[in-house]
């Protein structure tokens, strides 16, 4: 049984490693949550949401309601590699706050974060936002564990009635000033409500010391209260679909996106709107 | 067409807030060509002279008018035309209708323009004005203690003109030199001039320093060069043009005296200059100087070995260009002589250098002409020296409807043939042994689609630095501009670049090695208010055969606070590059007469932020603060950091 637990710990630890040497992908400190992003390919930096405050803040100016969630991933069916987050967002005044916090890992080797962000609509087509983030990572062995405080900001520009942009920016925080490196994020995309039903959108990220990524997804709502989600981004080849239902005060999503090599992760969020 | 002028109202002044991508195309590719570093530098001072001393258009004269350096001939004569015509012009936006403009050339224009009229029809030598400028910038890492002086660089600029008079000066100290060298002791590099400009006899005469250009410049140029431009057609033109010199090129400028004289349709520039400029010395044995064995160009003395070659070479230059302008055309003849103090010798054992350059004495001729026949404007240049080599350049501006405009540059320089003082159209650095065509267009393709592109094909009949063969070289260039709204602004550029280089792999004679780039660009712009504007760029660059890829993507904000004179500018940028070959060069905004369009390569980030407080009507403060972060193979991050200064004042 020891022996089986010691193959486990190393096969994760080979799929991290197998994760960190793949050609392309996104800084491992920007947490993606929601399984409907998951579903839109993670392209959602200009798409408003519940879980904005882990794409972009701005965005939570246009999220008035009193709301909590949950969401899992499961990343290639291996526990080891899931994250847990959970995030509160609370109308106050002309802007939302917004609460989250998310763990990864496992006991030897975990990342946590949490985070307090604010978005408010500085006019009728600008909004903005900002997060201070806190991570902690504990790693295994004699290797230094990691507290870092940094932040991210964002905006989004109603170009019309149809078209949104927006651009988002985390960690610009010169590393030399600090013991621990954190890879710093920009990202900026656009999306266009083609129909009432169908919204598509593109956006491009790079990160310290990668390659640049393209994501690209839309939703559709199928039916009342149902949505169809699906997606591509260059990082990794990746492939995503989704579904979405709203169930009264609740809404249940779930996400799937495919590695070219790994296999596929699962998300599911739910979402309860409070008042 | 009212919608045109809204559309221009806002671009406009967005472009004032960030250079028009333009001109940051314009000096990303100049900055890019490793022939000519110092080009960029004073493109980018021209600019900043010209938005100082803006061209007041409804009193200029066609001359004047040139000043406009990037608008062609053809719409120089236009635009004077007009204001002749239907007289001032009231709002800017009248531009872009003029014959010869579209919404690119108003929009470039703009900032160095100005629309001012001398109501009162008095002169106004009354009325005197002064400008002063004092740059101070700082690398708070740099502790390289082998040079000379302080790592602060240090930049004065005074001018004070009093209606047809003008004079000026200006100091500079690169980081790492003394501020003050030579017997007596003088700051490291100063420059001065005065200047009258008039109607009659006199159209300018310069005292001091100066900078001067006959025709296409294949003589006499040491005003600006550009290169060869393939979506900026205004920059092929063949125009004198005599200026008092303000840049801090150490090298590049005449000394001395020169004048500007018209008799009615008749025009004579003459000019002597008597200057020192840097040079590489060889020694004899007992410590005389033999030769020189090249000129020194950088104007960087912060070493006791760079120090030696400081203003070794007097280089005496004296020449004129008679020009005469009938109906519908401007024929112009100019010579040159120049004289060194010490014989110029290059190594002649390098195959590459036979064509080379040597002796203490050069003299040049040559006639120009330039002529507009309907909508096509013909202008060409044959120049000759003393060694019988020669340079031919001829161009064609063709403008077939208002919203076509097509340019044909042809050149040929033998490859004997040395302008020490001038930069005709050209890719290379002297152009000497150079034959190339250029072609170019600009189209409005649609009423928001401006499309511009271009194709240059050269050739070098003999060897050139790290080409040890006879080779060409391939420039291929398409800039897609759509504007959909007031608002919004897209473009898409695609460049193409190849040329061809010694194989170091091959042992023996080099063989011959292709090196392909491929550029890609987009850049998006939102100025949803009129105090702020959002860009976002990505560029992509593929080299072959290294295979060698490089990208990048930035955010640029600006933002002018309406309740207090504060107006800020930032960036962040995120760039990764396999190597130095597929490096990508990005414009920034900087403080004025200091320019920065960093060769972005490795993997790292670049951020700036520069703000700028106006004091009431006399003076601005400007503060950048910019760094660039790379990340090393062991994980470490370096970290280069730079200070700029800037207090500007007029009264």
């Amino acid at each position: 049984m020891k022996h089986l637990f010691s193959l486990h710990k190393i096969i994760v630890s080979l799929f991290f490693v197998f994760l960190s040497s793949s050609a392309i992908r996104s800084n491992p400190f920007t947490i993606h949550a929601g399984a409907g992003e998951r579903g839109t390919g993670l392209a959602c930096i200009m798409r408003s949401g519940f879980w904005s405050s882990f794409s972009n803040q701005s965005l939570l100016a246009n999220n008035r309601t009193f709301s909590a969630g949950v969401n899992y991933e499961n990343r290639f069916g291996i526990p080891e590699l899931g994250t847990c987050t959970a995030a509160v967002i609370y109308p106050a005044g002309k802007s939302s706050i917004g609460i989250i916090c998310s763990h990864f890992g496992y006991p030897e080797f975990r990342r946590n974060m949490g985070g307090i962000s604010c978005g408010m609509s500085l006019n009728g087509n600008i909004s903005a936002g900002v997060q201070v983030d806190y991570f902690s990572e504990n790693l295994p062995g004699e290797y230094d564990n990691i507290r870092i405080l940094t932040f991210e900001a964002g905006a989004v520009f109603d170009l019309s009635e149809k078209v949104t942009a927006a651009i988002h920016l985390f960690n610009p925080v010169p590393n030399s000033i600090r013991r621990s490196t954190v890879p710093s994020t920009l990202t900026a995309g656009a999306g266009i409500d083609l129909s009432k039903t169908l919204f598509a959108g593109a956006e491009a990220e790079m990160s310290t010391k990668e390659k640049l990524i393209i994501r690209t997804g839309f939703e559709y709502e199928a039916a009342k209260k149902f949505w169809v989600r699906g997606g591509f981004s260059t990082e990794n080849s990746s492939f995503s679909v989704g579904l979405g239902y709203l169930l009264k005060s609740l809404k249940i999503d779930l996400g799937f996106s495919t590695h070219d090599r790994l296999g596929v992760t699962s998300s599911v969020s739910l979402i309860y709107k409070i008042r | 067409m009212h919608f045109a002028f809204l559309l221009l109202n806002y671009s406009c002044f967005c472009q004032v807030a960030n250079n028009a991508e333009i001109i940051s195309n314009i000096a990303e590719d100049m900055a890019a060509e490793d022939s000519d570093p110092e080009a960029a530098a004073i493109y980018l001072e021209y600019l900043n002279e010209l938005s100082e001393n803006p061209v007041k258009i409804n009193q200029a004269d066609e001359n004047d008018l040139s000043r406009l350096f990037f608008l062609s001939d053809f719409q120089v004569r236009s635009l004077a035309d007009y204001i002749k015509r239907s007289g001032s012009i009231v709002s800017i936006f009248e531009i872009a209708a003029i014959p010869g403009f579209d919404q690119h050339a108003a929009e470039m224009m703009l900032p160095f323009i100005s629309l001012k009229e001398n109501v009162t029809g008095l002169s106004d030598t009354l009325s005197v004005r002064s400008t002063l400028i004092t740059n101070l910038i700082f690398k708070p890492g740099d502790n390289d203690t082998s040079s000379l002086g302080s790592p602060l660089k240090i930049l004065s600029k005074y001018r004070i003109s009093a209606g047809r008079f003008s004079a000026g000066f200006t100091t500079e100290k690169d980081a790492g030199e003394k501020f003050l060298t030579g017997s007596p002791p003088l700051p490291e590099f100063f420059s001065a001039y005065t200047s009258y400009s008039g109607k009659g006899l006199i159209k300018r005469a310069i005292l001091g320093d100066f900078s001067l250009r006959f025709g296409a410049g294949t003589c006499i140029n040491t005003a600006m060069r550009t290169g060869i431009q393939l979506t900026a057609p205004g920059f092929m033109t063949v125009r004198d043009n005599l200026r008092p010199y303000t840049s801090t090129d150490e090298n590049n400028f005449f000394r001395g005296a020169a004048a500007d004289l018209a008799i009615k349709k008749t025009e004579l520039i003459v000019f002597y200059s008597r200057n020192r400029i840097d040079a590489t010395p060889e020694i004899n044995s007992d410590s005389t100087i033999l030769f020189v064995s090249s000129i020194y160009k950088t104007g960087l003395h912060n070493t006791p070995s760079l120090l030696l070659k400081k203003d070794l070479l007097t280089e005496t230059v004296y020449g004129m260009s008679l020009s005469y302008n009938f109906r519908f055309m401007r024929i112009g003849a100019s010579w040159s002589e120049t004289c060194l103090s010490i014989p110029l010798h290059i190594n002649a054992d390098d195959p590459e250098s036979i064509y080379a350059f040597e002796g203490a004495g050069n003299r040049l001729f040559s006639v120009n002409y330039n002529t507009l026949a309907g909508r096509i404007l013909f202008y060409g240049e044959m120049s000759l020296n003393n060694f019988c080599n020669s340079t031919l350049v001829n161009g064609i501006t063709l403008r077939p409807s208002d919203r076509l405009t097509i340019n044909v540059l042809w050149r040929k320089y033998s490859p004997g043939f040395t302008a020490l003082n001038g930069k005709g159209p050209g890719n290379s650095s002297s152009s000497s042994g150079e034959q190339g065509i250029t072609g170019n267009f600009s189209f409005e393709a649609a009423k928001h689609l401006f499309i511009s592109a271009g194709c240059d094909v050269t050739h070098y009949p003999w060897l050139k630095y790290r080409c040890s063969f006879p080779s060409m070289s391939r420039k291929d260039g398409i800039t897609l501009r759509y504007l959909p709204s007031e608002k919004l602004s897209f473009e898409f550029s695609y460049d193409y670049r190849y040329s061809m280089i010694n194989d170091q792999n091959t042992s023996g004679v080099a063989g011959i090695k292709r090196s392909e780039s491929h550029t890609f660009k987009w850049l998006f712009r939102y100025s949803p208010e009129k105090n702020s504007s959002f860009a976002t760029r990505i560029s992509y660059k593929t080299v072959y055969p290294v295979r060698s890829s490089g990208m990048l993507l930035l955010q640029d904000i600006y933002y002018r606070f309406d309740s207090f004179p504060v107006t800020l500018w930032f960036r962040y940028c995120l760039f990764s590059t396999d190597s130095w070959d597929s490096r990508l060069y990005t414009y920034e905004n900087d403080i004025l007469y200091s320019f920065s369009i960093p060769a972005l390569s490795g993997e790292g980030s670049r951020s700036y932020l520069m703000a700028k407080l106006d004091i009431a009507h006399f003076g601005e403060i400007r503060i950048k603060y910019g760094f660039t972060g790379i990340n090393k193979i062991n994980g470490i991050e370096s970290f280069n950091d730079e200070l700029k200064l800037q207090f500007r004042v007029w009264f």
